[in-house]
């Protein structure tokens, strides 16, 4: 098993600390040891970092759960919302400032379940949004309960007869919904999350990465174990334009496969709207 | 007869062109320089079942409310017509359309129903209109024609009005319709002896109409609206619809969202983002989006929200008036979570109110609920918009460069006011979160903290007071009868007192667009110099009166109407009667 331990992270987070000016934060994240959200966290420090972006025009936005407490830790504006809105408040920011770099980070429960509604609509209209997925497929912060992503018959203090329903994917969901960026990545690896979320950032358009963070507290049948048993990177020949082959393979239980499922350039929201700014598209 | 105020309902079936009838008809009034008021009472379906009406009252002196019974009716259809019979006051009119006369049954004919003292005339409508057009369309047309001979107006202004209401629909459905109006006026010129004769000023200047939704959507855009996300909901659609065309124009722009639960979302969004932002809904949105209002106290993120209040509870009766939302909009939230309420009473007031709901939210950074309703929102009237147009406005605290050192966003201050930095402005960055947090916006659990913070987002409503109108006393102020009231109740309370006043009974009306924060010394000195104080409102719990009585310890008369049409002037005098024999007694 290897990932990335909170010593680690915190030495990394030192490290990123010092080399900046005072903003970055001094609020040390508060996940347990194992946890697979350092590595979220690592991969945004070093996409902010490749990329640029000055503190004050980036915004990160989340929801309610354990990877909740993003903004906290990040050097940038930050907003900790409600349950399941991170994506409808990111909205309002990008659209009302539309030169901002605006990232969602949210759980499985928080994107999935309680905010579900959200999430296609977000990729549909293509806003020009950063979406991390942290998939823990149990519910952390309030202290082990099946989530929308936890296998059937997984046993819970609120399903002690094991879970009924059937789990959803995340990464189906994503490409489904007309998402223009679709990546699916492990927290084991670390450069692999750094790498895609600085490409997702990047993409103009609605870009979803759905990490898989175990959760090593509460989640015992969804771990670190099971997860790098099947975890396999994409086959090279993978072509990123054709969501229907991207569809397939993400669909694959065994192999789970990590990378770049799909990738599209089209006319993003912001190019939506420039249209009718400069008076191409008019009213009848 | 000479007339210097008239009342006419046209009524018919959904698509049958009655709210066309009710534009015309006011357009052509607000013209030559009336006052009018219109209202469209409709089913919520949309063709077929339901009935459909249009309400128009015009006058030579200022409306306040659509008063009591009708001058005329027409019936464009019979059986639906019937019931509105009992509106028309005695010595009124009726007109029926005799084409149908003969394939309806006797116990379904309008005019079968016409009692004695009401006046009944036929006019070909079907027939006509066939003829003018060709199809069933266009009878709204030859009603308005002979409605236009009976009262003696000026045949133009109606002309000028059917050009401007089809002329996005060509020049032929404009000749046919004005084909129309001519036969209707020549079939009563030829059959009936010209008895009527409205009194009009030639004097004076046309006037504007304006609903009480379009005002909102216009004072919030000339107060620099940037932003707008919403969901369709009846009766507040219109708003959003304005802001989707108009916005785009002016750098801002508009979102239609999954629900109302993501509209408010990507208002608090654009709001953080320091941009000026609104949300329009009714019932059922100003619920779902509780929670979120609650984030907006906690977090301190201004946010502005208009419920144009239907009848509830649940999804109620979405095509009807009903002030029954002022709990939600007071209390609606977890936690001791305060908020601002205003509530406007005519269309003036929410050009002016939405203005100043946005320089209060962004000023003192809290949840601004905007309570219109139904019938203020939908109604036209004309109006003397006073216009204040600053798109650049912004009412912010920023911080100093000496704050911005080491910057607090939650800093307590005197005024409970912190400074507020946005995304893109450089000198520091924050966390914000609907958890309770520490002045740096770091969350933080402590009884200390919590305390500190809650006395902070409190005194923010003791230090928004100077900002804020005064309330307004109306009426006569020796009088011993005080009325309380809010909203659009307040133009039937107005009327209500004025015939009141003609039967030798004096009166007064405190009244503030500000529902919470409100001018307490001045309600306390209002209801301390009244004997009897009545608290008219549209809903069966008197919840203004709840209000009003525990935060001044009064023992109101309280009206309660659960309404789902505007409260009749009529009934607010009988109750300033029963309360001034009480006083005699």
């Amino acid at each position: 098993m290897s990932f990335l331990s909170k010593k680690t992270v915190l030495e990394e987070f030192e490290k990123a600390k010092a080399s900046k000016t005072k903003q970055w934060r001094d609020n040390l994240p508060t996940w347990c040891p194992g946890c697979g959200h350092f590595t979220g966290l690592h991969g945004l420090y070093e996409a902010a970092e490749t990329l640029k972006i000055p503190p004050k025009d980036f915004v990160v936005v989340s929801g309610i759960g354990c990877s909740g407490r993003f903004p906290f830790f990040i050097k940038g504006f930050g907003l900790h919302g409600l349950h399941g809105r991170a994506i409808p408040i990111a909205t309002g920011i990008k659209v009302a400032s539309p030169d901002l770099t605006v990232v969602v980070v949210g759980g499985d429960g928080d994107g999935v379940g309680i905010g579900g509604g959200h999430f296609p609509h977000a990729a549909r209209s293509n806003f020009n949004l950063t979406y991390i997925l942290l998939d823990n497929s149990i519910y952390g912060l309030t202290k082990g309960q099946i989530s929308p992503t936890s296998p059937m018959s997984m046993k819970s203090g609120t399903s002690p007869y094991g879970n009924i329903a059937r789990p959803l994917n995340p990464t189906t969901l994503a490409l489904a919904y007309g998402a223009t960026f679709v990546a699916r990545t492990f927290s084991r690896e670390r450069d692999m999350v750094s790498e895609l979320i600085t490409k997702a950032i990047s993409h103009k358009g609605f870009s979803f990465i759905h990490d898989l963070s175990p959760c090593v507290v509460f989640n015992k049948v969804v771990t670190y174990d099971s997860w790098n048993d099947a975890a396999v990177k994409l086959p090279e020949e993978h072509d990123t334009l054709d969501r229907s082959r991207a569809m397939m393979l993400a669909e694959s239980t065994d192999p789970i496969y990590q990378g770049l499922f799909f990738r599209e350039e089209i006319a993003s929201f912001d190019d939506h709207v420039q249209m009718v700014k400069d008076g191409l598209n008019q009213p009848d | 007869m000479k007339y210097s105020e008239i009342t006419i309902r046209f009524c018919g079936i959904a698509g049958d062109g009655i709210v066309a009838s009710g534009k015309i008809l006011a357009g052509a009034c607000a013209y030559i320089g009336l006052h009018v008021m219109v209202n469209n009472i409709y089913s919520a379906e949309i063709r077929g079942l339901g009935k459909s009406s249009a309400t128009i009252r015009f006058s030579t002196s200022k409306l306040y409310s659509m008063g009591d019974g009708l001058d005329l009716l027409v019936g464009m259809v019979s059986k639906e017509s019937i019931i509105d019979l009992r509106n028309v006051k005695a010595g009124g009119n009726v007109i029926y359309d005799i084409s149908t006369i003969g394939s309806v049954a006797e116990e379904d004919s309008l005019v079968s129903h016409i009692t004695p003292e009401i006046q009944g005339h036929g006019l070909p409508i079907k027939k006509l209109a066939n003829e003018a057009t060709g199809t069933n369309q266009g009878k709204n047309l030859v009603a308005i024609g002979a409605i236009c001979y009976f009262y003696s107006l000026p045949p133009e202004m109606f002309v000028n009005q059917i050009n401007s209401v089809f002329a996005h629909k060509g020049q032929h459905i404009i000749d046919v319709n004005v084909k129309a109006f001519n036969l209707g006026y020549e079939y009563f010129k030829e059959h009936y002896p010209l008895n009527n004769r409205f009194e009009i000023d030639k004097e004076s200047e046309p006037r504007a109409l304006t609903s009480g939704n379009d005002a909102i959507a216009k004072g919030a855009i000339d107060c620099g609206l940037k932003f707008f996300a919403g969901y369709p909901i009846t009766p507040a659609t219109k708003i959003m619809e304005i802001a989707a065309k108009e916005l785009p124009k002016l750098g801002g722009w508009t979102l239609q969202m999954e629900d109302e639960i993501a509209a408010i979302g990507a208002v608090l969004g654009a709001w953080f983002a320091g941009k000026r932002a609104m949300t329009a809904t009714s019932g059922p949105g100003i619920s779902l989006m509780s929670e979120m209002i609650n984030m907006s106290v906690m977090a301190e993120i201004p946010t502005v929200i208009v419920n144009v209040q239907r009848g509830g509870p649940s999804t109620g009766l979405p095509t009807k008036v009903e002030q029954g939302d002022l709990n939600i909009a007071l209390y609606g939230g977890a936690g001791d979570s305060p908020r601002v309420v205003m509530a406007p009473s005519n269309s003036e007031e929410c050009y002016s109110g939405i203005q100043l709901a946005f320089d209060i939210a962004e000023k003192y950074q809290t949840p601004v609920i905007f309570l219109s309703d139904l019938f203020l929102g939908q109604r036209i009237e004309t109006v003397t918009i006073k216009e204040n147009i600053d798109r650049d406005r912004c009412t912010r605290k920023k911080p100093t460069s000496e704050q911005l050192e080491d910057f607090l966003r939650y800093q307590i201050t005197d005024d409970g006011v912190s400074p507020m930095v946005v995304p893109g402005e450089p000198g520091a960055v924050y966390s914000t979160t609907g958890l309770e947090h520490s002045v740096t916006g770091n969350p933080n659990y402590e009884s200390d903290v919590h305390s500190m913070m809650t006395a902070k987002r409190f005194r923010k409503f003791e230090s928004m007071m100077a900002d804020l109108p005064h309330a307004n006393i109306l009426g006569d102020e020796t009088a011993e009868i005080g009325i309380a009231g809010w909203g659009s109740t307040i133009g039937s309370i107005l009327e209500g007192m004025e015939i009141a006043k003609k039967n030798g009974v004096k009166t007064k009306l405190i009244k503030s667009i500000m529902i919470h924060p409100q001018r307490e010394d001045l309600f306390l000195k209002f209801f301390a110099s009244c004997k009897k104080i009545i608290v008219p409102e549209m809903n069966y719990q008197g919840q203004y009166a709840a209000l009003l009585k525990s935060r001044y310890g009064i023992k109101p008369i309280e009206v309660h109407i659960p309404a789902v049409e505007p409260v009749s002037p009529l009934k607010i005098a009988q109750k300033i009667m029963e309360a001034n024999s009480e006083l005699s007694k």
